[in-house]
């Protein structure tokens, strides 16, 4: 068993199909993650109450984490690997490469917007997962008595940089940018073809793409937007 | 009509695997649009050999699009810009008169070059020896009708088996993959109801070797599907992709 393990870890199928595996985790959290995220647009209660929600049950929190940082880390390990795989398989580049017609930008950038995303992530959770979330970064500007805000103070303030608010747009553009080829590769890769669905396939992961890159961009455009228009944020 | 047009040609000039290669340009005069490529490069050989030069070496055979033996990345495109055509049945007449054309050979670590143009294309057949094989009883042959193929089955199997094992979809891939290669040499069998005693081993032994000769990783980008000279299609891919996951686990 182990032997066998071993050497089909080592084949090219295998290793893709743990890229796109650990890709799928991903991508069922990030569609979780961008419909959770818009209820900030609904107010303190909304997002803080999802959050508590999230925060119910300790237990099940970890299972998540931990099944979310092992698809991560099992994701960046592979994908470097085939990465640095398929640039040793050719060895002499062409004077000159002209596209047959299929690839595109999205496409050549996997690993560039793969490893933004890694270096986002870091800073994301330093950003609003660690932080202590009834601390002073929570209160919003205008707020009675020093009134704690909680998650939502936390995430409203942070954004109110523009320079940091425009870095967490640029992120989740290139999360958009990744999972526009991401989704439909999956499904190649695991071995899903159909005459007629793969096009739709196709479609609906550009579509998906360009949403979740949307729908994360709208947090910070929001805060700004509403604070430099409305002046107090409460 | 055709008419005769001249052209600078940047060719790929290697003595051997050793050597450094490096690009020469020549003039390629009175060119029929008529022509195929290779017979230009004939032409352009003959004043070569004239001038007491070493000739352009290319592979070829039957200069009519279905042995594979041809093969040049013409301008940055394997085959040269005309699809779905291997490089003997493309014309001058895609060219204009005064056009520089760059032409290089498929360059891949699982096609080590011999010599000029020509690549060693050998781990194609070390793939097929791996498993692109069925079992059969050997003497009388048996009856037609014995065996059932449905004729959705027999089409797509069909549909692989044109690859001509020419490599452009290595050439193509901007990771130097065969995937196209061999996933159309599975599957032309594995769909099959001959091709099923052996579906698991073929799948697992092919890939493996695959791996073993050099080539890249399929990334999905379908540049070997737009270069393919016989349009192979990517599902084929998908398919022998869905025939290792259910060998790796269930094989
Ligand atoms: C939330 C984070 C991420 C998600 C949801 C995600 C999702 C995906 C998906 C679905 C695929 C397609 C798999 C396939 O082709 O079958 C993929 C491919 C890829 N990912 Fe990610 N990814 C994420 C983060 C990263 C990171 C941090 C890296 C950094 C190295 C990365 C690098 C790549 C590369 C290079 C590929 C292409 C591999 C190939 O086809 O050769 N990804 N990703
Ligand atoms: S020479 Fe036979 S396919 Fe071109």
């Amino acid at each position: 068993m182990s032997a066998k393990f071993g050497t089909l870890l080592g084949t090219s199928v295998v290793k893709k199909q743990i890229v796109a595996l650990t890709g799928l985790i991903g991508v069922g959290f990030i569609i979780g993650h961008v419909a959770g995220n818009s209820l900030i647009l609904f107010g303190p209660e909304a997002i803080n109450g999802y959050s508590d929600m999230l925060h119910a049950v300790p237990e099940l929190l970890w299972i998540a984490r931990l099944i979310l940082v092992a698809s991560l880390v099992l994701h960046v390990y592979f994908t470097i690997l085939v990465t640095l795989e398929n640039r040793a398989a050719r060895v002499d580049r062409y004077a000159l490469q002209a596209n047959h017609g299929e690839t595109n930008w999205a496409k050549k950038t996997m690993i560039y917007t793969g490893l933004l995303v890694f270096f986002f992530i870091l800073f994301h959770l330093t950003d609003f997962t660690f932080p202590d979330k009834t601390g002073p970064d929570t209160v919003l500007t205008g707020s009675e008595g020093e009134a704690s805000y909680g998650l939502y103070g936390l995430v409203w303030n942070s954004f109110l940089s523009v320079p940091r608010s425009l870095f967490y747009i640029l992120a989740v553009c290139c999360v958009g940018l990744h999972l526009s080829h991401g989704i439909q590769s999956l499904f190649q890769t695991i071995g899903f073809f159909h005459d007629r669905y793969t096009e739709k396939i196709r479609l609906a992961s550009n579509v998906l793409g360009a949403l979740v890159a949307l729908g994360f961009s709208l947090v910070p455009i929001f805060v700004i937007l509403r604070h430099y228009t409305f002046g107090p944020d409460v | 009509m055709s008419t005769k047009i001249n052209l600078t040609l940047k060719v790929w000039r290697q003595k051997n695997a050793q050597t450094p290669g490096h690009f020469e340009t020549y003039q390629a005069r009175d060119i029929d649009t008529d022509a195929s490529f290779l017979e230009m490069l004939d032409v352009v050989n003959a004043s070569l050999e004239r001038e007491g030069k070493e000739p352009i070496a290319f592979d070829h055979d039957c200069r009519e699009g279905i042995c594979g033996s041809c093969g040049a990345v013409v301008n940055g495109q394997a085959h040269g810009p005309e699809r779905e055509t291997t490089l003997c049945q493309l014309h001058m007449r895609k060219f204009r008169n005064g056009d520089t054309v760059t032409i290089e050979p498929w360059r891949a670590k699982g096609f080590p070059l011999i010599k000029d143009l020509v690549v060693d294309r050998s781990a194609f057949d070390r793939i097929i020896a791996a498993g692109g094989f069925i079992t059969v009883r050997t003497g009388q042959a048996p009856e037609a009708h014995a065996t059932p193929v449905p004729k959705d089955k027999a089409d797509w199997a069909m549909d692989a088996a044109q690859c001509i094992g020419c490599g452009a979809c290595v050439a193509a891939c901007p990771n130097a993959s065969a995937m196209l290669f061999v996933s159309a040499k599975v599957t032309h069998l594995n769909v099959l109801p001959q091709g099923q005693p052996e579906k698991t081993r073929r799948v697992l032994n092919m890939v493996a070797q695959m791996d073993k000769e050099g080539f890249g990783n399929c990334s999905n980008h379908y540049e070997c599907e737009a270069a393919c000279p016989k349009g192979i299609s990517v599902k084929n891919i998908a398919k022998m992709n869905r025939d290792h996951l259910v060998a790796s686990i269930a094989g």
